[in-house]
């Protein structure tokens, strides 16, 4: 039995030349003249990139399923506790990072139960950017029904309004380095079958995910469909700060709105209501008082 | 966030000459969106701080493309933010031409881009998600499927009322044109000079006058519709005096009118003490005083 499965398996490998790996030792390969020419030529560049994913605590459940999609779909963070979100968590989370020995982090911030705030930072000493976090859906909606790898390399992609603006130049950059998952990771996989969609649709970053499907409707290899993954989320930038957590601040959204304050001016929209309402009362009233009906000549007509 | 507040404000002249810039490209839009107001004035934006920063975190010029695996896409419109339909095209639109263009970029060196069909490993969604959403797909699929065979059957039953009226119609012409075929037939016979004898005369079909078998109309008074008793039902069953009670019986409780206020008490009723037994009391031999 095992020596027939054997014979099957060479045949089908044997028509595709497949090149002979090279040894691999402890510190990288054996064999130099078999590595890629780009990366022999003066001083090898190797991502090191580490994300530390966490959140603040009272998290919605909500916002803390968008935490996890998010450590699943990168394979090179590190997910740590919920932090105290307080008005020192810059020096806290600062400190957390180079505890952890990350170079980037990605904080999601809640803010009564309802307001998710999403830090990216860059972590020794790079900028870091707050957005506002909006129309979040999960990867587990059974609507999204794509799959892929986990740990495979997602493809990015721009929209070329990123190359606008200088602060959307900046934030491409960090959304490359943080989202994209370093080359040779030991827990990345080798092949590519998803891909990040990063937008600028209304001054807002729309993020997607799709799974990119080789099995088109026809037999056609080439044809390949897209199926969403999920999660789905939308960042608002609101402030970016020169130093992680913190430092001058480069930029601040002209356009932008807290949710505390929109939720405000709907309340004070409402208040006005019963006010308004009181106030037409006691005109009517003033009214009626300083222009009396006439008496009615026919009204003891029917008495007798 | 009392850090950030205090931090200075660098670079103000440049701030605001940039403001504005933005402003204009961007105040078009905006409009339409209830949450956004105008630019604020005192926004800050350094754009020689961001691009030195961008300088400072790049990574150095000798990572090739490999290492970044990132793809720009030209969006050639603008997109509505609010209709989802086409915001979500668009995406895709880009996501695919993404992915082209990036696996014939990963193809030319020579990288393997979709997984071979036995390769497995650990899934970003575990498969008893999939599972769900297998059955998610399949319970919307059967749904649309009821809802088209519902349809269906309405339409068809529609259609079979039609068909049926029709056929009754049908049936009563034919049948009225044999009685028409047949009287002919007689009045021919008697012009032709057949005699009407004590033959014939028993000849006399009943739906020769158009009607068939009917149930004779003839009201039996005292009798109820229905009893093929032949009006022995009536007669004394019992003795007179419960057939009494019957009917009175009947006429409190029975069918027919409205026994709300039959069955009410009324005064007289209630001072009514017959049925009480006068005070006596009856022994009740657990409750000694």
């Amino acid at each position: 039995m095992g020596k027939k499965r054997k014979q099957i398996e060479a045949e089908v490998v044997e028509p595709e030349e497949i090149p002979e790996r090279p040894k691999r030792t402890l510190l990288g390969w054996k064999d130099k003249s078999l590595v890629p020419d780009e990366e022999t030529d003066s001083k090898v560049f190797r991502n090191k990139e580490k994300v530390l994913i966490t959140c603040s605590r009272r998290i919605n459940y909500r916002y803390r399923h968008l935490m996890l999609n998010m450590v699943s779909i990168l394979p090179h963070c590190k997910k740590d506790n919920k932090v105290e979100s307080k008005a020192t968590k810059g020096a806290t989370m600062n400190e957390l990072v180079e505890l952890r020995s990350c170079s980037s982090c990605l904080f999601f911030e809640c803010r009564k139960h309802k307001d998710l705030y999403l830090w990216m930072a860059k972590c020794p000493n790079g900028p870091s950017v707050k957005f506002l976090v909006n129309a979040v859906y999960t990867m587990e909606e059974l609507k999204l029904t794509g799959n892929h790898l986990k740990g495979s390399r997602p493809i990015l992609t721009f929209s070329n309004n990123f190359d606008k603006d200088a602060h959307w130049k900046l934030l491409k950059e960090m959304i490359i380095q943080i989202f994209g998952t370093p080359k040779e990771h030991r827990k990345s996989k080798p092949y590519h079958d998803h891909v990040f969609v990063f937008s600028i649709v209304d001054d807002h970053i729309w993020f997607r995910n799709y799974q990119i499907s080789d099995k088109g409707p026809r037999e056609d290899r080439e044809k390949m469909t897209l199926i969403e993954v999920g999660p789905r989320f939308c960042l608002n930038p609101i402030k970016i700060f020169g130093g992680s957590f913190g430092g001058p601040t480069l930029y601040e959204n002209p356009f932008f709105v807290s949710p505390n304050q929109i939720r405000a001016l709907e309340k004070r929209k409402k208040a006005g209501k019963f006010a308004k309402k009181v106030k037409a009362k006691t005109r009517r009233k003033m009214h009626e008082l300083s222009n009396p009906l006439e008496p009615d000549e026919f009204a003891d007509m029917w008495k007798e | 966030m009392g850090i950030f507040d205090k931090e200075p404000v660098m670079f103000e002249e440049d701030g605001e000459e940039d403001l504005d810039e933005e402003a204009s490209e961007s105040g078009s839009e905006e409009d339409e969106d209830v949450k956004l107001t105008e630019p604020s004035k005192n926004s800050i934006y350094n754009r020689d701080g961001l691009l030195d920063k961008l300088g400072d975190i790049c990574w150095p010029e000798n990572a090739g493309w490999i290492h970044r695996l990132s793809i720009d896409v030209n969006q050639e419109q603008e997109v509505d933010v609010n209709d989802d339909l086409t915001r979500e095209a668009a995406f895709v639109m880009q996501a695919l031409e993404g992915t082209k263009e990036a696996f014939e970029k990963l193809k030319s060196m020579k990288i393997n881009c979709f997984r071979p069909p036995d390769y497995y490993a650990e899934m970003v969604k575990t498969d008893s998600h999939m599972e769900k959403v297998k059955g998610k797909l399949l319970s919307e699929k059967r749904k649309i499927e009821e809802a088209e065979e519902r349809r269906k059957a309405r339409e068809s039953k529609k259609l079979s009322k039609e068909i049926q009226a029709q056929k009754q119609k049908e049936r009563a012409k034919q049948k009225k044109e044999e009685i028409e075929s047949v009287k002919k037939w007689r009045k021919q016979r008697q012009q032709s000079g057949f005699a009407v004898g004590e033959k014939d005369a028993d000849m006399n079909l009943p739906f020769e006058d158009g009607k068939t078998f009917e149930r004779s109309n003839k009201k039996r008074p005292g009798v109820a519709p229905g009893d093929r008793s032949g009006g022995k039902a009536k007669r004394g069953v019992g003795n007179p005096n419960k057939q009494k009670k019957r009917e009175f019986r009947n006429s409190k409780f029975g069918s027919g009118g409205r026994k709300g206020l039959k069955k009410q008490n009324t005064a007289e009723t209630t001072d009514d003490i017959r049925s009480f037994n006068g005070g006596k009391v009856t022994g009740n031999k657990k409750r000694k005083r």
